[in-house]
């Protein structure tokens, strides 16, 4: 609806089969635990890392209803804050 | 025999904290889980450079200010109403009401859901243009509110959005 009006929109996902179902404009699918979708408390740079890569997702995606899969695992993984902030249109 | 209405709220719960705690279950119950479809997906290009874009966030993890009425829980289908969260907002004004996730960690820290603090920087460091309005649903909405939620909380949303010149919106279901 929100994007029907004109404002595109970026959804973080858990669960990839429901976003396959629901279609989101643009989803970005990370198999984390549920209301963590950007990540573990304390953790700015996952935080970061995760707006960094849904806004990226906004200017880039092409292809309406795309899935992206940063592949980002819970916890063993290791973060580092985005050094830009300047994105692609 | 239908089940009750006690019974069903509590079943609720019940999954939604396990799901929590066990992803791989969560995963089994979104495989079979009977979501709204959709064929026609709209799409809308990003107008200008983030640098230069109004953001608002939207979750469903039923965010609201410590002075605004709570989701409602005694409706075992849910809550279809949402919230308007003005980007001032400092997290310690936040709170949850939604008994079906286990919540705890962005009550720690609400930028795990709700990232108003960091947009906030994000938009004093420049790589925002601004931050908007954000909003807030409670994700457990069932008939007969699945309605009310599309016919009108959803398009109301919406339409505050444009009234307000949002240029892109970052979802964060719970």
């Amino acid at each position: 609806m929100i994007e029907a009006a004109g404002i595109p929109t970026v959804c973080v996902v858990g669960i990839r089969e429901i976003a396959e179902r629901v279609r989101p404009p643009r989803a970005v699918h990370l198999k984390w635990p549920f209301g963590h979708p950007l990540g573990e408390p304390g953790n700015r740079a996952q935080q970061l890392s995760v707006i960094h890569y849904a806004l990226t997702a906004l200017a880039t995606v092409r292809e309406p209803g795309a899935i992206l899969d940063p592949g980002w695992r819970w916890r063993r993984e290791t973060y580092r804050e985005p050094d830009s902030w300047t994105l692609p249109v | 025999m239908p089940i009750p209405d006690r019974l069903r709220q509590w079943m609720g719960r019940a999954y939604g904290q396990l799901y929590t705690r066990i992803p791989a279950l969560a995963r089994r119950w979104g495989r079979h889980f009977d979501a709204l479809t959709s064929d026609d997906v709209p799409f809308s290009r990003l107008r200008a450079p983030l640098h230069r874009c109004r953001l608002a966030f939207i979750t469903t993890g039923g965010v609201h200010l410590r002075t605004q009425p709570p989701y409602r829980m005694d409706d075992s289908h849910g809550d279809p109403s949402f919230r308007a969260i003005p980007a001032t907002t400092p997290a310690e004004q936040l709170m949850i009401t939604h008994d079906y996730y286990d919540h705890r960690d962005a009550e720690r820290d609400m930028n795990i859901l709700f990232p108003l603090a960091l947009g906030r920087e994000l938009v004093a460091q420049g790589a925002l243009g601004g931050l908007g309005t954000s909003y807030s649903f409670m994700g457990h909405i069932e008939p007969p509110h699945v309605a009310t939620l599309l016919r009108r909380t959803a398009p109301e949303v919406a339409r505050r959005l444009r009234q307000e010149q949002i240029d892109a919106v970052l979802l964060t279901p719970a």
